[in-house]
């Protein structure tokens, strides 16, 4: 007890004892005088109560109180506490988790001094939907020098036709390692306003000087490679071994150091084939740039497109030049967006699609917990009221009931913020490339004040709906008729209400998921253009300082000649881009008799396939010739090169001609050989999905490499095989290392996975959004059963009359059952009606299903009603079992 | 009932305080002194039930309107005392002039005759 309760009683002591004195001068006996004192002062208790209230600086203490309070309501319904703490941990878990993902991927800034300078440069080809290209390099060069809006205009490049793949081999010690690569120039580094945490950064020398046939032999490491590779020791100044070329280590960049969310660990000087440089059907730089200070994006937009309208006057060529107005498949345009938005790419939507959907799951657990709290405020209405009239105030009454709610927000929003914790964790450990930017997602301050706004919510709607309508309102009534009375009427609505409200919202979640589980069945059973099953794939890449063209084609050809003997190995071919996820290439390629719309005797073709066994090819991937041949061992021999198209190509350059007997000529430099020479075409393939089976097939040229003997550094080794790739790991080690000690296995895995991959952002959606949609239905299922439960409970009496004037126990059981079906038959329309407002939301992410599909809406229809009838069993067979002598004695 | 009691409190803050700070006018008194002096005076026109002084009286301390200190009566109890402060001094004259006014008007309102104005 405070000073201040002390102060207090003896204050009240002291009257008493004075009103008693004064009236026992006046002649009144002792008791008489005591109870005319206490009567004429009032309830005690509830004048001290009242008192003591007003003065606010108390609420510490009547807090404490509050808690004690609520700790000793808790341990006497263990079994109701825990289950309110965790409905309400997975509901604030789900959000906490989804708002990590939202804000370190969304909201987050980049971590580069003033990110919001950055910004995206891209190729643009709306004609044939290729969009976020890369520039060529004379564009890039011509853009450098135009533009007055940038401070600095730097480019990279990860893979494709130049120096890497975008993964370079790597000699730590003694064992082969395969690193992620990224070759950018000086004027990159400056625009990004990276700063090496030791040694430098490249200079404008090392990283313009295109020439000769090998970039210069620098890199730098990221700061994780160096720790985890060379253990952190010295390295600056070193010789390291990549790609089997000693490269001079300049520079260790700061920890977490990357470019467009390429998980870089070996960076490179950015270096172009001499031939690429000047090539402007070669797109293949992707441009990075920082606004001067003070200049807006909006006014370097008006600045590119101004450029945009006359680019071939300053370029002095009409020839591939990016404009304004793209209207043939050949032109392109240049589009600027901020370096964030280009990182965040595609996965803006489904990330906002999750976030809304774990709200839905938020509303659906607070109507769960809501109907919860009604139901046990009506069974704490008697301990209200007897506390009101031992003189606790309104006020006091309803924080208590604030307190009871917000210890067990707080329990839930701690669980919950636990659990979204190591959900987003096991998330990223399981689907690392499905997110961008997952190396810097932790759950920082915004997240826990988002789980703390939503705890604090939660315990505030609680806290009101479990004091009801109020103790005070009817209190004698309540007193007299105890919790039996409690108005049945209004509060059975909002129950329904509640309800009604969270068969809505699992109808919208279940009609999204099932529609991403569509998309999903449909990009899996989706026919790429070959047959897919039974194929195992890995990739090798020769270093490329240790041997010419021709060496690489013979380790190839060796590697494939041995596999190809191996039982269970059906076929062996090499390819260098393996569909359906590959770049694109879009090389200008010269075609005979030819003129397109823009007066050029050549063509951009998308995909350029390098195949070597090509005797095998098409008949070891599954792909159909439908016209002419595939590729013979006796084409080899010939004199006369040949080539094969796809359906596109043909469809594109040659409307209604006959393909057979056609001539192209590829440039020789793209897959190193020294001379550009005629192909005659002589087979067309049915096209096959390169870059993403969700996208268009693009022109595709088959060349075999087995006519020309060379080979390019990276090559995709495809078997047709009867064995899984687990049994085949060692033999193919084995047989490469025999070929080349040096050059290590990577990616081996069989075909089936390389598609799950492709598909694994929609799939990692479709799940994440079914796991909500389940748990809000079952939320809802849940919510049903227990207001029915409620109402049978309510009317036991009435339905044990009507049982006992005759009525058929099958009746009662329908009437029940109709009203669980009408609960949730309102749910359902207004959940439909809703589902078909946001539906614009999610149409993008769907493929091959509308989002109005008919089968779909009946198939979640079918699930909720079954769903609810199950909840509605219970109740209703209980109902029907009511005894009527029972209930009429019970009154 | 403690409800009456609680609602005629919150009914007569305004006046019950402007009695209070009228009664401490005088001197310090404490509660008991205070509720026998508002009794006489105002011959059970106020039916003001003593509880509801002590939540007044401290929330006039609280509003530093009013101070208290213990003290021992002349029968050697330990009572407490409340006198008014500065502050209370300046509210009791604003209060009184409000009230007056307040009553005036409402004398004058009360006493014209319907539709005298048209």
């Amino acid at each position: 007890m405070s000073r201040r309760d002390r102060d207090l009683d003896d204050e009240i002591a002291a009257h008493l004892r004075m009103a008693i004195e004064e009236r026992m001068a006046r002649g009144e006996s002792r008791a008489d005088a005591e109870r005319a004192a206490r009567r004429e002062l009032g309830n005690v208790a509830h004048v001290k109560e009242v008192t003591r209230e007003q003065h606010a600086g108390l609420w510490l203490e009547r807090l404490g109180q509050d808690v004690r309070y609520a700790i000793r309501s808790f341990a006497k319904n263990p079994g109701f506490t825990s289950v309110v703490i965790a409905t309400l941990a997975l509901g604030i878990g789900v959000n906490a988790a989804i708002f990590t993902i939202a804000y370190g991927v969304l909201l987050r800034p980049l971590d580069y001094p003033r990110p919001e300078q950055l910004m995206y440069l891209t190729a643009e080809s709306p004609v044939t939907g290729n969009t976020q290209n890369a520039l060529s390099a004379p564009e890039y060069a011509e853009f450098r020098q135009m533009n007055r809006s940038f401070a600095e205009v730097g480019a990279y490049e990860t893979g494709g036709a130049a120096y890497t793949t975008g993964e370079v081999n790597l000699a730590a010690g003694d064992r082969p390692l395969r690193a992620r690569s990224i070759s950018v120039d000086a004027h990159l580094l400056k625009a990004l306003a990276i700063q090496p945490e030791q040694g430098r950064l490249f200079t404008d020398e090392e990283t313009a000087r295109w020439t000769g046939t090998l970039p210069p032999p620098i890199a730098m490491l990221s700061h994780e490679l160096w720790r985890t590779a060379f253990g952190g020791r010295p390295l600056v100044g070193q010789k390291v071994e990549i790609e089997g070329r000693p490269h001079e280590i300049v520079g260790i960049m700061p920890a977490g150091a990357d470019v467009m969310d390429n998980h870089t660990q070996v960076w490179l000087p950015l270096w172009l084939h001499p031939n690429m440089a000047r090539q402007r059907g070669s797109h293949v730089l992707y441009v990075i740039a920082r606004l001067k200070d003070g200049v807006t994006a909006k006014l370097a937009q008006t600045e590119l497109s101004t450029f945009l309208e006359n680019w071939g006057d300053h370029a002095g060529t009409r020839d591939h030049v990016p404009t304004n107005r793209p209207l043939r498949p050949t032109d392109h345009s240049l589009q600027l967006r901020t370096l964030q938005d280009a990182i965040v790419g595609g996965a803006r939507r489904p990330i906002w699609v999750l976030q809304a959907a774990v709200g839905f799951v938020l509303l659906v657990v607070c109507a769960n917990l809501a109907n919860l709290m009604i139901a046990r405020a009506a069974s704490r209405r008697r301990e209200f009221v007897l506390r009101a009239a031992l003189g606790a105030s309104r006020g006091r009454l309803l924080r208590q009931s604030i307190t009871e709610a917000a210890m067990m927000s707080g329990a839930g929003g701690i669980l919950g913020v636990w659990l979204a914790d190591a959900g987003v964790r096991a998330l990223i450990h399981a689907y690392p490339t499905s997110v961008p930017r997952t190396s810097e997602l932790a759950i920082d301050l915004p997240v826990l004040l988002v789980a703390l706004a939503l705890s604090i919510a939660t315990a505030l709607l609680f806290g009101f709906v479990s004091l009801g309508r109020g103790p005070t309102s009817s209190m004698a009534t309540a007193l007299k008729e105890g919790a039996r009375a409690a108005s049945g009427g209004q509060r059975h609505r909002a129950r329904r209400a509640l309800v009604i409200a969270q068969v809505a919202c699992a109808v919208m979640l279940v009609i999204g998921a099932a529609l991403l589980l569509r998309t999903v069945y449909n990009l899996k059973r989706f026919d790429a253009g070959f047959d897919r099953s039974r194929l195992v794939t890995f990739s090798m890449t020769l270093p490329m300082g240790s041997g010419e063209p021709e060496t690489r084609a013979q380790v190839y050809q060796r590697v494939l000649d041995r596999l190809r003997s191996v039982p269970g190995v059906l076929g062996t071919v090499a390819m260098s881009g393996l569909p359906p996820n590959r770049s694109p290439d879009a090389i200008s390629t010269p075609i005979e008799n030819y003129t397109s719309d823009d007066g050029r005797h050549s063509e951009i073709i998308d995909y350029y396939q390098f195949v070597m066994g090509g005797g095998d090819y098409f008949g070891t991937m599954g792909i159909p010739i439908v016209a002419g041949r595939g590729f013979e061992p006796t084409d080899n021999a010939s004199q006369g090169k040949v080539a094969i198209v796809n359906e596109t190509f043909v469809k594109k350059v040659w409307k209604g001609q006959n393909p057979i007997g056609q001539r192209v000529r590829p440039p020789g430099w793209t897959f190193g050989a020294n001379d550009d020479v005629w192909h005659t075409v002589i087979g067309v393939a049915k096209d096959v999905r390169q870059r993403g089976v969700d996208r268009p097939a693009g022109a595709e040229l088959y060349v075999s490499l087995d006519q020309h003997r060379v080979a390019p550094p990276s090559m995709n080794v495809v078997l047709r095989t009867t064995l899984p790739p687990a049994a085949l790991s060692g033999t193919i080690e084995r047989v490469v290392r025999e070929v080349d000690a040096a050059v290590p296995v990577v990616r081996l895995r069989d075909m089936d996975s390389v598609f799950a991959e492709s598909i694994r952002r929609p799939r990692l959606l479709a799940q994440l959004l079914g796991a909500f949609a389940g748990l809000a239905l079952l939320l809802a299922a849940l919510g049903t059963y227990g207001v029915l439960s409620y109402t049978v409970t309510e009317r036991r009496r009435e339905i044990g009359i009507r049982i006992a004037l005759g009525a058929a126990r099958s009746q009662v059981l329908t009437q029940i059952m109709r009203q669980g079906l009408q609960v949730t038959a309102l749910g359902v329309a207004i959940g439909l009606a809703g589902a078909l407002a946001v539906n614009r939301l999610i149409a993008s992410l769907l493929f091959g299903v509308q989002p109005t599909d008919a089968v779909t809406m009946a198939f979640v229809i079918a699930t909720i009603t079954t769903v609810a009838l199950v909840a509605s069993c219970l109740p209703a067979w209980r109902a029907s079992r009511v005894d009527p002598n029972v209930v009429l004695r019970d009154e | 009932m403690p409800q009456r009691g609680l609602s005629r409190i919150e009914l007569l803050q305004g006046t019950l305080d402007l009695i209070i700070l009228q009664t401490l006018r005088w001197g310090p008194r404490h509660g008991y002194g205070i509720a026998q002096i508002i009794r006489s005076t105002s011959s059970e026109t106020f039916q003001i039930e003593t509880g509801s002084l002590y939540p007044a009286l401290h929330r006039l301390e609280r509003a530093k309107l009013i101070a208290s200190s213990w003290d021992t009566s002349d029968k050697g109890q330990r009572v407490k005392n409340y006198e008014l402060t500065a502050a209370g001094k300046k509210q009791l004259q604003a209060e009184r002039s409000r009230w007056e006014q307040l009553a005036s008007t409402m004398a004058t309102l009360l006493n014209t005759p319907l539709g005298a104005d048209s």
